[in-house]
């Protein structure tokens, strides 16, 4: 929203300096985004008269004028009468008119935002010309370059930007802020909040206030049906007579372009001023346009567009209106877009003689809903989607028709009609009790002082010293709750004199959140053991999840997409790791490992309430590239950083070898025959899944060779570590004693399998109170592949008395005796 | 595959058949019949061009598909023992091992969000993260959004084809939160908490925007609650945060959900307000959303707004960060390079 701050002191007293104001501005109405000095940029332009124009020798466009400064400007050349020579070359420039003159040495003020552009003396075929006369265009108040500005007020001499209050400042303040705040769309509700915060009283005009009925007229029969009274709760319409279009006052233009809008004739610029003074938008619609596309009568219905119904725009564009869209009608056809924009058809133009003026109140969300729809975005739309009040339509009709008898000679010529209009609704009244305020506040002021405030910005309200009763203005439609009234109060008084306190709390500590902590002690284990943490987007390309072996159908898809890449909601984050790992090769990385701690998400997994469950996934995956020295299959290094990371939280694991392909879309992208479950130690507690990945997934995402990874579950992780408490173990006074036992074993034996047989055969054969241990030592495969030899150490102390190794190695051969009659082993 | 063109349909299945003996299977793409096929292509009237063509094309794309196929078979590796705690024949030395702990890094991101999560676990409020899908009620309805109400054209949210909802701010967990703490609440307990969280927004990318970031919501409610609470809150956390003294200052706003709203500001922690160029020599940095709980959303998480009055903000963690490291792309974040990753313990 820009408002003009000489426009606003019209309404109230400023005494702030500009640096003062825009702060306060910021601190207790809205942020500002910019603040443009708009005096500079008009500074030493002079209103000069033109006394002599002559067509210039050689030239068939350009004339010679002298022009008449009231011998304002210095340094310039001047004729023995003090006249200046200036070359001219717009077409409308005759002796005796009153023009804007830029002196050399002054900006052109279209040229400000850009290159800069300095007027000089030069020569034009062989005549001085000092400076220009400018054009609408050239003086950014317009889109007219075709001649000369005209200008109505002031003398020759006088300094231009006083004389049409361009020595103003625009204060652009967000939009934003002022979502629920239609009336600070027009510049007496911005001059009703600077004096509201400035403490000072402020008085509303008498017109907008008084809400002065219009004397109807006659001459132009008008009928208007409001057959949607529920969407618009206000459409009243006049018709005017005797109307010349024209370029309006120069004041008028100068008023819409320091506001920002481009002055188009006096009709449609005189419903723009009052749009911006006010925040009501109007519409201007042909009389006579209206009527030969009417039967016998002119006639606006407000209904609903017919099937097939079309409409060609202001804009030009034909458009279908939605079935549920607000149009304006004759009894024939839509003519106009209610709230969003008029038709073509009926479109006020330079022969234009009667017009229909309308001001009526839409509702906000169907005009949000048409204007989205139809992608339509005006100043109409802007205002009318905060939520306009209907109560101000009155007056703002009224002062326009004065407006347009003064620029454009109009005259009633028919009763205001205000069919159907629904304004009955009680203007909410609200009471307050001083407490709710002050405790909401953290403040202690009295009844007086609240009452003072809002009396500023025109709020009717008494008091009994406890509470206040609040009237809400009819320009307000923001207020309903006793919050609403402490906002106003808070702001009103400045949330910078608020007591900062911070709340009292008891010793009670705060939980942690057990997931969060996971998370974080994951973070700090796997990245002491090298791995780098990833953050990748929770939405990926269908393709990357067909790549990896899963199911796009499975995976929530994004109906609005920024672009395929980001089309479905990840099903596990094993893709989005792997996709990362071919570019950090190609950086020079040749070992590294990678991991994401993240959500994914299944269609065809719901919780209790409905909504999608959101696991809660750890990835891990290490990779290798060719330049780097590995051994073994990539499986195990893969498995060393989850034993790792699980020894590290306590919680000790078991892997369970695959039979078939899973069909989880987790287990997808994994190799089965190198890939194995994760259980908790001897428990069905599964945790995810560890492996290398299939050769199609390999080759799809470029991963190195030695590349295997896991990803598990952290919910199912955090749940077993909550029942894994650690242990401890009395030590053993007696020394231990340390041996190996080496087995040759067929190889289809599993590892995991074997150990557990000898850990069991040593149970039952070990000294009573001891205390065993068994760890791997090596596994050996010969070149045929049938066997293997595995070796595990043991160390074994009592607690009672000191071991003998001849002991111990008795023990081991009870071992391998029993090894032998279950697998045919074979002690080495 | 069935292909239409009667030469096609035989060449495929000459080809085929001829797949199944062939020694080298790549082979079978520089079958001569496959580029005699290309050759008539180029010779064909243009209108019969484009259905040749695609249908040629249809067989190579089957053609190498059968390739790949035959190299993951060939390419299968070994089984091997995954119950084992190392490869077989791998000597001591080559067994796994955890890379140098200086390879090693935590995520900027999530590194902040760790120290800002501990600062208001030290001031007494509990967390709980955000979800990354959610449904209109929680997004928007609990928080006093009206349907269709234009404060949603703000929130430029992705929609799921169900009409699910990728969160654009973590003030979707408030009603969750507070209805979950209501029973405390009563017990005469204030609720306190932040939700950190994953959130997005439609918006497209440069150096400046992500349509994924993360953002730390709080809330406080408890009786008698009021607007300074809510400031020295913020004020304190940032304080600590920054380890220095700070000003502060709101500007009104609009939120649906907070009434009153505010932006919150801080004095320039990097310049002391002197102006430099992560301020954009104001002096000042808007860092955040806030405001008073609005009673609708009290209400509507069966908090009785009669007696309780609550406050809540919601913060970006990215601007955090690359305030902090002076990081010039947001986009370096999502982008899993170990280049930026690594710079970082």
């Amino acid at each position: 929203m820009k408002v003009s701050l000489n426009w606003v002191k019209e309404y109230t007293k400023v005494d702030l300096s500009i640096d003062e104001l825009v702060e306060k501005i910021g601190v207790q109405l809205g942020a500002v985004e910019q603040v443009i000095n708009l005096g500079e940029r008009y500074q030493g332009i002079v209103i000069v008269k033109v006394v002599e124009c002559k067509k210039l020798e050689g030239s068939d466009h350009l004339s010679l004028c002298r022009v008449d400064d009231g011998g304002k400007a210095k340094d310039v050349e001047r004729g023995s009468d003090g006249f200046v020579q200036v070359v001219c070359g717009a077409p409308n420039c005759k002796q005796g008119m009153l023009v804007a003159w830029l002196p050399p040495g002054v900006t052109v003020p279209s040229s400000w935002d850009g290159d800069k552009f300095v007027l000089e003396a030069r020569e034009i075929r062989g005549q001085k010309s000092n400076g220009m006369l400018a054009s609408a265009k050239e003086l950014a108040i317009g889109d007219s370059h075709e001649g000369l500005l005209e200008l109505d007020e002031g003398k020759p001499g006088d300094d231009f930007a006083a004389t049409y209050k361009m020595d103003d400042y625009i204060i652009d303040i967000e939009n934003k802020m002022f979502t629920h705040r239609p009336d600070c769309f027009g510049m007496l509700g911005v001059a009703r909040e600077i004096a509201g915060i400035s403490h000072q009283q402020f008085r509303s005009p008498n017109w907008y206030l008084a809400k002065a009925p219009v004397q109807a007229g006659n001459g132009l029969a008008l009928e208007v049906k409001n057959e949607l009274p529920g969407l618009v709760p206000r459409f009243m319409a006049v018709a005017l007579q005797g109307v010349t279009i024209g370029p309006s006052p120069v004041w008028l233009q100068t008023y819409l372009s320091r506001a920002g809008v481009r002055p188009i004739n006096n009709v449609v610029d005189a419903t723009n001023y009052m749009m911006l003074l006010t925040g009501q938008p109007q519409h201007a619609y042909d009389y006579d346009k209206v009527k030969a596309q009417s039967g016998e009568t002119a006639t606006l219905i407000v209904r609903n567009p017919h099937s097939n119904e079309k409409l060609t725009l202001l804009n030009g564009k034909e458009i279908q209106p939605r079935p549920e869209a607000i149009v304006i009608a004759t009894d024939k056809q839509a003519i106009g877009l209610g709230g969003v924009m008029g038709g073509a058809d009926t479109e006020v133009d330079d022969s234009t003689q009667n017009i229909i003026l309308e001001c009526a109140t839409f509702d906000m969300y169907s005009i949000r809903r048409t204007s989205m729809e139809h992608g339509i975005f005006s100043d109409a739309v802007t205002r009318y989607t905060k939520g306009q009040s209907p109560f101000q339509n009155q007056a703002v009709l009224t002062k326009t028709i004065e407006l347009l008898t003064d620029v454009a000679g109009a005259k009633v010529a028919s009763p205001v009609i205000d069919d159907n209009h629904t304004d009955t609704k009680d203007i909410p009244e609200v009471k307050v009790a001083v407490d709710f305020v002050n405790v909401r506040l953290g403040l202690a002021l009295d009844a007086n002082e609240i009452s003072d405030l809002l009396t500023n910005v025109e709020f009717e309200n008494e008091h009994d010293g406890e509470t206040v009763t609040v009237g809400t203005p009819f320009w307000r439609t923001d207020i309903e709750l006793r919050e609403d009234v402490v906002e106003e109060v808070g702001r009103l008084y400045g949330y910078d004199h608020l007591p900062l306190e911070l709340p009292k709390r008891d010793l009670t500590p705060a939980p942690k959140d057990q997931l969060l902590e996971l998370k974080s002690r994951v973070r700090d284990v796997l990245s002491a053991a090298g791995a780098s943490e990833v953050l990748t987007y929770s939405f990926v390309h269908g393709n990357l999840l067909e790549k990896a072996g899963q199911d796009p159908k499975q995976a929530f898809q994004l109906n609005n997409a920024l672009s395929p890449d980001l089309q479905y909601y990840r099903l596990s984050l094993t893709p989005s790791l792997l996709a990362s790992i071919h570019p950090n090769v190609k950086a020079g990385y040749d070992r590294f490992v990678l991991f994401e701690i993240g959500k994914a998400h299944n269609q065809t997994q719901k919780d209790s309430d409905g909504l999608p469950t959101e696991f809660e996934m750890l990835d891990v995956v290490f990779a290798a590239s060719s330049k780097a020295d590995v051994t073994g299959a990539a499986f195990y290094q893969a498995r060393k950083y989850l034993t790792d990371l699980c020894g590290t939280l306590g919680l000790p694991l078991e892997f369970r070898p695959i039979e078939a392909e899973e069909d989880y879309q987790v287990a997808k992208p994994y190799d089965h025959m190198r890939s194995a479950k994760i259980f908790v130690l001897g428990t069905d507690i599964a945790l995810g899944m560890i492996g290398e990945y299939k050769a199609s997934v390999a080759r799809a995402f470029k991963l190195p060779k030695f590349t295997a990874g896991f990803g598990i579950g952290l919910a199912a992780l955090q749940e077993a570590l909550t029942h894994s408490a650690q242990k401890y173990v009395a030590l053993p006074k007696y020394p231990k004693v340390t041996q190996d036992i080496s087995l040759k074993v067929p190889s289809e034996l599993s590892y995991r399998e074997l150990y557990r047989f000898v850990w069991d055969a040593i149970s039952k054969v070990r000294p009573e109170n001891a205390l065993p241990a068994l760890s791997p030592v090596d596994i050996y495969q010969g070149g045929d592949k049938k066997t293997k030899n595995i070796t595990f150490r043991l160390e074994i102390a009592s607690y009672e008395r000191t071991l003998t190794d001849q002991e111990v190695n008795n023990l081991l051969d009870k071992v391998a005796e029993a090894a032998k009659a279950k697998f045919g082993a074979e002690r080495l | 595959m069935a292909y239409h063109n009667q030469q096609i349909a035989e060449v495929a299945e000459a080809l085929k058949k001829r797949f199944g003996s062939l020694e080298n299977k790549n082979e079978i793409l520089r079958a001569a019949e496959l580029k005699a096929l290309f050759d008539q292509l180029k010779e064909l009237p243009s209108e019969e061009r484009a259905a040749f063509g695609k249908e040629i094309n249809a067989l190579r794309q089957e053609l190498q598909q059968m390739v790949l196929g035959a190299q993951d078979k060939t390419e299968k590796l070994e089984p091997i023992d995954v119950t084992a705690p190392f490869d077989v024949n791998v000597p001591e030395g080559k067994r796994p091992q955890l890379l140098s702990s200086e390879a090693g890094s935590k995520h900027p991101l999530m590194t902040e969000l760790e120290r800002v999560l501990d600062i208001f676990y030290r001031m007494g409020f509990t967390a709980v993260e955000s979800r990354e899908i959610d449904d209109d009620y929680h997004m928007f309805t609990s928080l006093n959004f009206p349907e269709g109400h234009p404060a949603r054209d703000d929130y430029d949210t992705f929609v799921t084809t169900e009409g699910l909802i990728a969160p654009a701010h973590t003030s979707t967990m408030q009603n969750r939160v507070l209805q979950a703490q209501k029973d405390n609440l009563e017990a005469g307990n204030p609720i306190a908490a932040v939700i950190p969280g994953r959130v997005f927004r439609n918006e497209d990318l440069d150096a400046r925007h992500e349509h994924t970031f993360y953002q730390l919501e709080g809330v406080y409610v408890d009786k008698g609650v009021h607007a300074g609470n809510l400031i020295a809150t913020l004020k304190t956390f940032l304080q600590e945060y920054y380890s220095k003294e700070l000003e502060v200052k709101t500007q009104p706003f609009y939120f649906p959900f907070t009434e009153p709203s505010f932006e919150f500001a801080i004095s320039c922690p990097f310049c002391d307000k002197k102006g430099c160029n992560i301020c954009s020599q104001t002096g000042w940095i808007e860092l955040l959303g806030c405001g008073m709980i609005h009673p609708a959303v009290l209400h509507e998480a069966g908090i009785d707004p009669e007696k309780y009055i609550g406050f809540a903000w919601g913060c970006g963690i990215e601007r955090l960060v690359m305030m902090k490291y002076g990081i010039e792309d947001v986009r370096y974040f999502e982008s899993a390079r170990l280049d930026f990753l690594r710079q970082f313990a």
